[in-house]
């Protein structure tokens, strides 16, 4: 017995040695390497990310780029995970700077590195860039199932959210979910974002920064309207209770199943609607209206990477983070993969792009040029988003309302005690 | 026997207790214990890596955590997690034993089916479940095809999600519970029952009298643990329900505490939590096991 | 012993069936054809498949062999470390006649009820103070820590009942303690042994946060952790999950059929005992 364990021991000592550790580009003969960690959907698939970064690497050899993925799609715990665990990636994407960048933990980006971006001020902490502000989403675009919409007789898409909650009666009346959504932050985050836009927004874009500076509450009567429309819908039963169940890929795909009639969502679902599995009926747009009418669009730009102030190879990084953002390739093909506008100076969006991403990209050319460009509520970064950790609590609170676990009531009164907390 | 060996003896004593129990107290002292102590330290403190610098500031978390909504709740979910998942698999995992109480290569086999899901991860069964739970998967389609209409949201609704949670924990603890029972029953002297049998008791007289009490030991270990695997419940919660649906609804207190340290950073809060939570389990564990042991003597 | 009668075996089959088929679906899923797991979950997986093996099989980044091996370093270094070290401490314990040893054998029975997760954070910081922080050393030694609780508490038991006249003789006969301890206690304890070496082999292959966090993401994960992570990519691709999951407990429950009779005897030894 003693024996065996000597040689059992023996055998696995020598084999912790060599022990394996995921295929890595090797950082040997002078190339530095550095962590960037990423996420995948749907649209952005392990392929898309490696070949965006081999892109990079092929121009500056000098670099090894170790990919690391979030294991949910919430990157920004799990970048604060890392943090805590000491092993906060030196790049980061789509990732907000809120928290991070106060802590000292990001590396602020000089004027002449933003000097390629259209917004460069977006998404400012104290007045300093830690995202570089690549590109702009619309959030929420509404995309809707136009056969499910004939079936029910409905005309045209509605311009006034009477003519909505109208709609949705008429789907809910052939047994048509009228509105599609799912429980985390991505999938049920741009329906609020949709009426907070109209009902909070379009009267008061400052509404956040004031809330950051407490003159403003989520009981005041604008936002707990907006929160009572959410609680509304899911009482009337045009948002399917049940669906808070879903994940981002399955509330996605219901939609592009057929399972509702609307589905509000981020500009980027024109990736997935252009792409190679696009859906086999036809999808228009349109603006979320408010109470009276529909000219309000909420975007956001920011999106971009990030860089770690605290990285071993700090240089090497940067380096990497801009030339990643600024990539022409790469830059096309966030546009045609994920329906990006990305706001780089004398960047237009390639002619491979399709019908729906020019549908999104006219949208919100109109609003730019009508000034009606609002903030998408809890999409934004840095110092105009939420305080870090109150943007998660308002995906749960959202969640509440629709299961009719809470009223607005209770609700707004929560959020306000959670941001009372700091 | 032992020759005096007086000023040799402490040296020995010493290399005795250095060569034999050293390491093992080591690693135990430097990845258990001084972990603890640091939390207790923590706890006293605003530790927050997003906002230094750390200031004592003596028992203020712990006031915090009697009015902090989101740990009260964890403090509650837990509670009935517990109740649930010392109960079910127990009482289940008696009647099974019972029923497999027999020899024979069918119920050898039996008894590993049902053990089966104790050897899984937790990652494994909660994902299985997830899927069998889901709003369209196999469970609803079934009631379904029989005529129920609308079938609950099993896990996305915040009135059944935390019960969802203990019948799949109550799954994968049965198969525990039914060794332990198993072995117990087996344990129990034959010439006691057959004894019994010719006093004219039939088997629930039988059991109830002889069987029952003989099997206290079995029931202390089943309860004891089943009741320490409840107080640790998070794997389950972070792959199944992340804490949802909504606030709060499954967020047990270990994952209360995972999610203030890693996701909320309020290191303090969260040390002050985890003591807490480390002092419920030893209290609660050692009232449960002092009463269960009283009635194994007494019985 | 009594009747006969079919009643009793055809009940404890239904009932085992009932229990067993979540499992049933989980393994029908795996040799079935992707499309059709969402369709009919619970049908038999007619015509069956291996393409969802294959495909985590011959995955380009290799996720499932460069976690399958760093579970088999993981698990196997940690428990035979663990059977090393407790049955020493366990040992000490049980022969030592030292005043402390009641002190020391509370502070260990408080370490079988703590759960991981209220020391992770402090122990993270401890990682990072001794430099081991992301290696698959440092869950080893977290493993080691936090498990000889259970070791010592079950060789404990069984080393009480090895008679202290066998250890004496040998000193006497000029053995050191070392020797007396491997050459003579240590073979007598094999239940013990193998109970540890089950328990504790299951318990760590299985861990799912310990490596998530400690390890973290650039060291490689280990196969239940690599489970995890693959949930989020393979979305639509339930084929590619369930077949992930599949190999992954293989080992596991090949270890477990084969050695069941260890298992129960570990289990139930307290049971009658205790």
């Amino acid at each position: 017995m003693r024996k065996m364990i000597a040689l059992v021991g023996a055998t696995v000592l020598a084999l912790s040695g060599c022990s394996v550790k995921d295929d890595a580009p090797d950082g040997g003969g002078g190339a530095r390497q550095i962590t960037f960690l990423t996420f995948e959907t749907p649209n952005l698939t392990p392929q898309y990310w490696d070949a965006a970064i081999k892109r990079v690497t092929d121009q500056h050899p000098d670099i090894a780029v170790k990919r690391i993925v979030s294991p949910t799609q919430d990157r920004t715990a799990y970048a604060k995970q890392l943090l805590q665990s000491g092993q906060f990636p030196d790049v980061l994407i789509a990732v907000s700077p809120a928290g991070f960048a106060e802590a000292g933990e990001l590396y602020a980006w000089s004027d002449k590195e933003l000097e390629n971006f259209l917004f460069p001020g977006n998404g400012a902490v104290n007045g300093k860039i830690y995202q570089l502000p690549a590109n702009t989403q619309t959030i929420p675009v509404t995309y809707y199932n136009k056969d499910l919409f004939a079936s029910a007789g409905i005309g045209a898409p509605p311009t006034t959210y009477q003519e909505l909650l109208d709609a949705a009666a008429k789907l809910k009346a052939k047994n048509i979910t009228p509105l599609v959504t799912g429980g985390v932050h991505d999938s049920v985050g741009p329906l609020v974002a949709g009426i907070w836009a109209t009902d909070v927004y379009a009267k008061n874009p400052e509404w956040m920064k004031q809330r950051r500076a407490g003159t403003v509450k989520f009981c005041d009567p604008d936002p707990r309207k907006a929160l009572g429309k959410v609680a509304d819908l899911a009482a009337k039963g045009y948002v399917d209770r049940t669906s808070v169940a879903r994940d981002y890929a399955a509330a996605q795909q219901a939609f592009l199943d057929g399972k509702g009639a609307m589905y509000a969502m981020g500009n980027w679902l024109a990736g997935a609607l252009d792409g190679a599995d696009k859906p086999k009926f036809a999808v228009g747009q349109f603006t979320w209206p408010g109470d009276a009418d529909n000219r309000t669009v909420p975007a956001f730009t920011g999106g971009g990477l990030l860089v770690s102030a605290k990285s071993k190879n700090i240089e090497a990084a940067r380096k990497f983070a801009l030339a990643f953002q600024l990539d022409k390739t790469n830059l096309d093909n966030s546009a045609v993969a994920d329906g990006l506008f990305p706001a780089i100076k004398g960047y237009a969006p390639p002619a491979g792009v399709g019908p729906a991403y020019r549908a999104g990209y006219d949208l919100y050319a109109k609003a730019l040029a009508a000034k009606t460009v609002v903030p998408a509520f809890n999409f934004e970064a840095g110092g105009d988003a939420p305080l870090p950790g109150v943007g998660a609590k308002i995906d749960a609170s959202v969640v509440d309302l629709i299961t009719g676990k809470k009223t607005m009531e209770q609700v707004c009164a929560f959020l306000d005690s959670e941001w009372a907390k700091g | 026997m032992a020759v005096d060996r007086a000023p040799r003896r402490v040296g020995a004593r010493v290399g005795h207790f250095a060569g034999f129990a050293g390491p093992g107290l080591t690693v135990y002292a430097g990845f258990v214990l001084v972990p603890i102590l640091i939390s207790a330290g923590y706890s006293l403190t605003n530790y927050n890596p997003f906002n230094p610098p750390t200031r004592y500031v003596g028992l203020a978390n712990y006031r915090l955590l009697f009015t902090d909504e989101a740990f009260l709740t964890s403090l509650r979910v837990t509670t009935i997690l517990t109740v649930i998942v010392v109960v079910t698999p127990n009482v289940a995992g008696l009647a099974i034993a019972v029923l497999l109480d027999r020899r024979g290569w069918l119920y050898n086999a039996l008894r590993s089916v049902f053990f089966v899901p104790m050897v899984l991860s937790s990652v494994v069964v909660s994902i299985v479940w997830t899927r069998l739970l889901d709003n369209e998967g196999p469970i609803n389609q079934a009631l379904r095809a029989v005529g129920v209409d609308r079938p609950p949201g099993w896990l996305s609704d915040p009135d059944y999600a935390l019960y969802s949670l203990g019948a799949i924990l109550s799954w994968q603890l049965l198969g525990f519970c039914v060794v332990v029972y198993l072995a117990g029953l087996q344990g129990i002297p034959v010439e006691l029952l057959e004894a019994a049998e010719m006093d004219g008791a039939g088997p629930g007289r039988r059991f109830w009298h002889v069987s029952w009490p003989l099997l206290a030991p079995a029931l202390t270990i089943n309860t004891v643990v089943l009741m320490i695997s409840a107080f640790k419940v998070f794997d389950h919660v972070q792959v199944i329900t992340r804490g949802g649906p909504g606030e709060g609804t499954t967020a047990t207190i270990a994952f209360v505490v995972l999610r203030t340290a890693f996701e909320e950073n309020r290191g303090g809060i969260a040390s002050a939590q985890a003591v807490v939570m480390l002092t419920i389990i030893a209290a609660a564990s050692a009232v449960a096991l002092k009463l269960l042991r009283r009635r194994e003597v007494e019985l | 012993m009594k009747t006969r009668g079919p009643g009793r075996p055809l009940l404890a089959i239904f009932v085992a069936a009932i229990f067993f088929l979540p499992l049933y679906v989980a393994l029908a899923n795996v040799f079935k054809r992707g499309d059709l797991i969402t369709k009919e979950p619970a049908a038999l997986p007619i015509p069956p498949t291996l393409d969802n093996i294959v495909a985590v099989l011959t995955r380009p980044d290799r996720l499932y062999w460069v976690s399958l091996t760093n579970s088999v370093v993981v698990t196997g270094l940690s428990i035979v470390l663990l059977t090393v070290l407790s049955a020493m401490l366990g040992h000490y314990l049980a022969r030592s006649r030292s005043r402390w040893v009641q002190a020391v054998t509370l502070l260990l029975l408080c370490g079988l009820m703590i759960p991981p997760q209220a020391i992770l954070m402090p122990v993270v910081r401890v990682m990072e103070a001794t430099g081991v922080m992301t290696t698959l050393q440092g869950l080893i030694l977290f493993n080691v820590g936090y498990y000889i609780p259970f070791g010592v508490f079950v060789f404990t038991g069984f080393i009480r009942s090895v008679p202290v006249e066998l250890e004496e003789s040998a000193a006497l006969d000029g053995a050191n303690r070392f020797q007396i301890f491997w050459r003579i206690v240590f073979p007598l304890l094999r239940p013990a042994t193998a109970s540890v070496l089950i328990f504790l082999g299951v318990w760590i292959w299985n861990d799912f946060l310990n490596p998530l966090v400690i390890l973290g993401p650039g060291q490689g994960t280990t196969v239940t952790t690599g489970i995890y992570r693959s949930i989020g990519q393979y979305q639509a691709d339930f084929g590619s999950v369930f077949a992930l999951m599949f190999l992954a407990t293989l080992p596991v429950l090949v270890f477990f059929l084969a050695l069941q009779k260890q298992f129960v005897k570990g289990l139930t030894g307290g049971a009658s005992k205790g």
